[in-house]
Formats: C-alpha cells, structure tokens, sequence
C-alpha cells in the first residue's frame, strides 16, 4: 500500500537531514506505530505520505514514495485526498465548518461528490464513531475526545485506504485515549484500512499496533515487528522495561500475557508497603475551604475544600473538563471564587502582583511558550533575570542544569518540546516561588524528557517546595506524585495517597500495576525494590 | 436542537421587516416591546456559538450610541426652546461657524428628543444583532451564490481563526501576569501571540489542502440551505409588521395625488 524507496528529506535553511535512505514497505491493513523521541522526525515522516511534506512546507526528497500505486513527487495533497486521510495533532486546528455534520461534509464537497451520496456516507460515518447524537452540535463546544473523533470521521468518509494520524491520544485523558484507539483497531480489522500512528506514550497503543516504525535519530530508521523493535529500543513503554528489567527472555506486549509471565513472581513476593515520605518539617502552604467557582456560565468548582503542605507533590486527575484547570488558576490567583475562600501562604492570591506574585507561585501553562516572548534563549534568561531582580546569569545557570548542551543563541521556537518546557520551567524558577504549578506538562515528552522532569520535580520537592501538576499521564503520577486529588463535575471525588487512588480505579492504574495486581507497585522500580 | 435550523435569509429578512416598521413607526414604546420579543426569541432559539453572542453585543453597543447620543445633543447643536434644566457655559466659536453651539441651556425638550433617537437607532441595531446572533454566518455564505463562494471560504476562515486569537491572547497576557508583569507590554503578547496564530493558519491551510480544496473546480453542496413553510411563516409574520408603515406611505402619497390644488412638498 504504501512504499518508501530510498527516502531522504532536507528541510530548507537546514544542514541536518531529518531522514536517510529509508526504505519501507507497508501492506493494506497493517496497523503501523512511528516512534521516536521529540524532533526526531515522526511528523515529517507522516507528512511525507501524503505529500504535505514537501509540498506544503519545502525542503528536498530524494528517492521516491509510492502510495497505491501512486507516487507524491508528482501529485498534490489535494489530489489524494480521496485516498489518503490525515488527522494532525490539533484536530481543533484543522476545523473548517461550524458544525459536526458540515465538516464531516467538506471533503466531499471539495471533491463535488453527489448530495445522496454524501447523505449517505455522512450517516454511515456517524454511527461507526458513535456521532449521531453530536451531528448538530458546534464543535467549539465537543470535547477534546469528541473532537478526535469528529477529525477521523471527517477523514473516513473519503473511503481512504490508508489514514494517518498524529498524535491522536495526546491531549486526551485515559478513559477517551482508550476510545480512540479502539475505534482505530476496529477499523483495522473489519475494514481492512491501513493505519499509520506516531505517539509518545506507548503504553497506550503498543498492544494495538503490527509493526513499528523506530525513528532511532540523526535520520536513520528501522521497521520491524514489535517484539523486535522493543527488545533494544532506547525508548521502552513501562511494561517493556519490566520484562528488560526482571530479564525476561522474551519481551510481553499486553497486560495479559504478562501477568502469565510473572505469575511466580507475584506469589513469591510479599506485599510491602511503599515508602511514605512524610517530612516533618513540612508546613500548610495552600488552604482552600469551601470554595465554588464558575467557569463562564458553569459551575467549575463546587464545595471544594483542601489543603496542600510543602514537600508536597500533588496530581490533580481527571476527566477533560472535570475542573482541573480552574482550581490550578484559582489557587494562582487567576480566577476570583465565587464564594469559599483560598489562601496560599497566608495571602490571598487574587491581591498578589508583581514580584511578590511570582515569588510565591510559579505557574506553567499548558502552552509554555505563552511565557516566553524573547528572541533567544539568552535574551529570554536575561529578561528573568531583571524582572526577578536576581543576579544576571542565574536563569541561565538554572536552565543549563535542567537542558545541558543548549545553545544560548537558538530562538525559543525552534527548541524541542522538552527543552522549551525546561526554559519555561527555569524562567519560573529564577523567582525561587514556594509553589510551583505544571498544566499538562508531559504533552508532546518523551520518555527520555519525562524522567529528567520526573528527577528535577522531586529534587525541587525536597528543597520544600509544594508541586502541584495537573495531567492525564498516569504513569508521570505513579512515579513522581505522592498524592492524587481526583475531580469529577467540579468536585473531589477521591483525595488520597498515590497507590490508593490509582489502584481503585482501574482506567486510571498505570500499567505496572495493571501487571502486579494486587499487589500495590505501580513502578517498575517499586517491583524491582521489593526483588531485592 | 430537535428542528432544522431555520435559513438565515429568512432571520435576516424577519429582523429586517421589524427594523424598517419600527423606523416608520417612530414609537419608543413600541420599539421597546419589539426588542423585549426578539431578546425572548433570542434567548429561545440561538445555539451555543461564538456568533450567538452578537446580540449581546449589539445590545451594549446601542446603549453606548444612546449615551453619545445624549451627550453631543446636551453639547452641541442648535438652540432649541423650551424649559431649561440648567446652564452649561458657552464655547466661542470662529466667526465662520454660524449656526452651531457649544454649551449652553440646555432644555428638557432638547434632552428627550436627543434620547429618543439614540434609543431608536438603538432598537434598530439590537435587531440586526438578533439577527446574526440566530443564523450562522457559515450557513449564510452557503446561500451565497456560488461566483463569490472562495471569497466565502476566506471569510470562513477569518471568522474561525479570529475568535481563536481572541483566546489566545488572553491566555497569553494571563501567562505573563503570573510571571510577574505587572504591566503587560504590547510586544509581550504580540510576539507569542503572533506565533501562535501562524502556526494555526498554518496548519488550518495543510488541512484544507490535505482534504481536497481547490483540486476539484466545482464544489458540491451537503444540504443546501432550503425554504419550507416554517421559513415563510416566519418572513410573514415579518412583512406582516410592514403593514402600518406601507399603508401610511401609501395613503400619504395617494393623498397627494387626489388633491391637486394643493402644492407638493
């Protein structure tokens, strides 16, 4: 279905070729997974088959891709639209009509397909991804599950043979990751469709896929069987690491099959308690009693009542929507509580300003390039600098410490994900705030990105800062968080220690624990502690 | 929304009746009754959309005429009698601005009628925002006649992409406060916003592309707009609020012509 010959790929005003000779061959209804760490050119690649790369962003291809027959070199992405269907990492990005059904619709009218046929496609389309009940709804107001879901409808209706997506799962929570990507392995077996998906997080998709696709840096690739690619791959999902860890002699891909493997190992072992570090020195930095707030005309927050000490690295989980972000920007001071009242460190946030502001709470939006606005890196470290007042050089120093090797000169754009998260995390740093607040910081990471945030989160945890995160990433919670606030409709449905949170439920258990049930690990380390 | 939603030329053509018929009829009573209805249909009808917020928007914008509207009538203008409510002092004015005054008494008559006409036009302008607040302005480029449709598709995108940047620049000067800028500079939100916006044009052209646009010359309509009964019955009930302003010209004018003795203005 689709072939590689010899393909490499230069983009303009650049002297790295992000991809090398590589050669693939992918048959119809295979289910292929790209991989790769951040920047190592896993969009490119999927862009490629369509022919978006180089048509619409430039840059040299040198050998040739075949898609059905048909090779990009001459075609453009127009013209197989028909044929192939691409769902880009920000679906809400690529919206073009107001409602569900029309941008279902626009493909076909751009094509200028009959109306009964396309009454008929469109109507086929939403019942095979349970859309009918959102048909007329504007999708500025569909969840971000749901807006997933309209991206590969409104794909699938051309009746393409190959669909290509980008990230599908990333912004999702566990619960809609699990939908997606079931309604793809559904398409993959009854309608033969090729599916083409690159992902950070693996855990989610590596018992779905046939082959992967490994991205191994500086443009050199391979593509084999999962088993195979894993058992050697520098990016491992957790899973994996336990059978590289517990040197299993071959490597298990499901939950299933690896509970059978390690069926000796969990009756031998005894049950035993993870460590709780409860600091004595640790003090009250964030009360919240009672408070309520309303996000446009809904209630976001109701009756929520907490409070959060230093030393502390609290989760704050659930669904899309639950409120997770209003009680982060109403203990920041961003958000006035309707009633109810939050104090941190003594103050009300609301009345902080300036320098005493940021002095007190570090705050990381979910974007972290909203923070940044110079045009270097040093420029940005020296701007930190100076309205923090501390000495010129600190944010550098701190940044270095976090991202070794970047450069100062770079423009804060063209940094990986990673490394922008790390600048944003050092320009918060400089103002040395008692709290630090993280939005979703694990969107877009690799696991190589996530563990140095996982170290330096508990290094400044033990400096007796009080950390709060919001995310979907279980298995970012199961090593670094020590307690869970679990939302629901605007209330706390669950407030505990880590273990006893992700263990009640079990769409939310990361995947060791899935493994070691009922035993309470859900780390890789946590098993290998208890072996010793 | 059970119903189909109803065709925008029809909304635009109900508002448009009443607007004309309230002009006509120069009521402030009435006009005050007319806009209570359309903002209880409003209220009824308008879905969850960035452009239901219009009326709203009309609304404040025609309270903000009436009070221009008051204070150039109190400050400027000619001297109309009547009772004085009090005094503002007068502003000489070059000799070769005859006629015109500023400051001065002012009397009631001058405030009321000044009043009454922002209030007027005021009602006019909340109707014609009823009326975009209930049709989508994506539905209503559809009823455009093909010729003009790739000038719609950019007004399709303008319009998408414009309440996003209105976001994003929220959340961005949001971003910077809580870094500790008292004072949110211009280029602090400009830089990132601007990045932000080209990299979502950006991918809103590759996604365009990528399904198709412009490869094929004709386009194909997905259930075009259609006129049934419930489109007629509301431009009837409409044109029926014509009828008082038609039947005044009509007897105006016909008046005119059966009295020939009298001289026409």
């Amino acid at each position: 279905m689709i072939t590689f010959a010899n393909v490499s790929l230069i983009y303009p005003h650049s002297i790295k070729t992000v991809l090398e000779d590589l050669s693939f061959t992918v048959t119809e209804g295979e289910f292929v997974l790209v991989m790769g760490s951040t920047g190592s050119g896993k969009s490119s690649l999927l862009r490629l088959i369509n022919g978006l790369v180089p048509h619409h962003t430039g840059g040299i291809l040198a050998g040739d891709i075949l898609v059905d027959g048909i090779s990009t070199r001459n075609v453009k992405p127009g013209g197989l639209s028909h044929l192939i269907g691409i769902v880009g990492q920000n679906p809400l990005n690529g919206f073009v009509a107001d409602r569900v059904e029309e941008e279902i619709a626009f493909g076909m009218e751009t094509l200028n397909m009959a109306p009964e046929v396309m009454r008929k496609r469109v109507e086929e389309v939403l019942d095979l991804l349970s859309l009918a009940d959102l048909r007329d709804r504007s999708i500025a107001t569909l969840s971000g599950g749901e807006q997933q879901r309209v991206a590969i409808a409104s794909a699938l209706v051309m009746h393409p043979k190959v669909l290509v997506l980008d990230e599908p799962t990333s912004a999702l929570d566990p619960i809609a990751a699990e939908e997606v990507l079931s309604i793809l392995q559904r398409l993959v077996h009854d309608l033969g469709l090729t599916v083409i998906i690159s992902e950070h997080r693996l855990e989610r998709v590596i018992q779905f896929v046939d082959r992967i696709i490994n991205i191994e840096g500086d443009g050199i690739a391979v593509i084999g069987s999962p088993q195979e690619i894993l058992k050697h791959s520098a990016i491992a999902p957790p899973i994996v690491q336990l059978s590289r860890a517990l040197k299993m002699p071959a490597i298990s891909l499901t939950v299933r099959e690896m509970r059978r493997a390690t069926q000796d190992l969990r009756g031998s072992s005894i049950a035993r308690e993870r460590e709780s570090l409860v600091n004595t020195s640790a003090e009250e930095v964030i009360r919240i009693s009672k408070l309520r707030s309303v996000y446009g005309t809904k209630v976001a927050l109701n009756d929520i009542s907490l409070s959060v000490k230093s030393h502390e690295i609290v989760a704050v989980m659930g669904r899309n929507g639950a409120g997770k972000s209003t009680l982060l920007r109403s203990i920041s001071g961003i958000q006035k509580p309707l009633s109810g009242e939050v104090s941190v460190l003594k103050m009300d946030p609301t009345r902080l300003k300036g320098r005493e502001r940021a002095a007190s709470v570090g705050y990381i939006p979910q974007e972290p390039s909203d923070l940044l606005y110079g045009q270097s890196v040093e420029g940005e470290c020296r701007q930190a600098d100076k309205d923090n007042g501390v000495a010129p050089g600190t944010t550098y120093e701190i940044l270095t410490s976090l991202v070794p090797n970047i450069s100062p000169s770079v423009h804060p754009r063209d940094l990986s994900e990673g490394q922008r998260l790390g600048l944003a995390i050092s320009v918060v740093l400089s103002s040395n705030p008692k709290i630090l607040i993280l939005d979703e910081p694990t969107r877009g990471l690799d696991y190589a990105a996530k563990s140095s945030l996982i170290s330096l989160l508990k290094t400044l945890a033990n400096d007796g800062r009080a950390i709060i995160i919001a995310t979907h990433d279980v298995e970012l919670v199961a090593e670094v968080a020590q307690r869970i606030l679990f939302l629901a409709d605007g209330e706390i449905v669950a407030d505990g220690p880590t273990v006893d949170v992700l263990l009640s439920s079990p769409a939310f258990a990361p995947q060791v624990a899935k493994i070691m049930a009922p035993l309470p690990w859900l780390t890789v380390n946590d098993v290998l502690k208890s072996e010793l | 929304m059970t119903h189909r939603a109803l065709h925008p030329l029809a909304w635009w053509i109900w508002a448009g009746s009443l607007a004309i018929a309230l002009a006509k009829s120069n009521s402030l009573l009435l006009s005050a009754s007319v806009v209570g209805a359309v903002a209880i249909v409003v209220s009824k009808k308008s879905e969850n959309a960035p452009w239901a917020q219009s009326f709203r928007w009309a609304l404040t914008m025609g309270l903000w005429i009436v009070i221009i509207r008051i204070f150039v009538g109190i400050t400027i203008g000619v001297p109309t009698y009547g009772r004085a409510i009090f005094t503002l002092p007068v502003l000489t004015l070059p000799t070769w601005m005859v006629g015109i005054r500023v400051g001065g008494p002012v009397t009631f008559e001058r405030v009321s009628a000044t009043a009454h006409e922002g209030f007027m036009l005021a009602a006019i302008i909340a109707l014609l925002g009823a009326a975009s607040s209930l049709s989508s302005p994506h539905r209503l480029l559809r009823s455009i006649p093909i010729m003009v449709y790739e000038f719609g598709v950019a007004v399709v995108i303008a319009t998408s992409v414009l309440p996003q940047i209105v976001t994003s620049a929220g959340r961005i000067r949001q971003a910077q406060e809580l870094r500790g800028q008292t004072s949110t500079s211009w280029r602090r939100i400009a830089l990132p916003l601007l990045e932000d916006s080209l990299s979502r044009s950006l991918d809103l052209a590759a996604a365009m592309d990528s399904r198709g646009y412009g490869f094929s010359r004709k386009r194909s309509r997905y259930r075009p707009n259609s006129w049934t009964q419930r489109e007629f019955l509301l431009i009837a009930l409409g044109v029926i609020s014509l009828i008082y302003p038609l039947v005044s010209v009509v007897t105006a004018t016909s008046a005119l012509l059966l009295a020939p003795g009298q001289e026409r203005p």
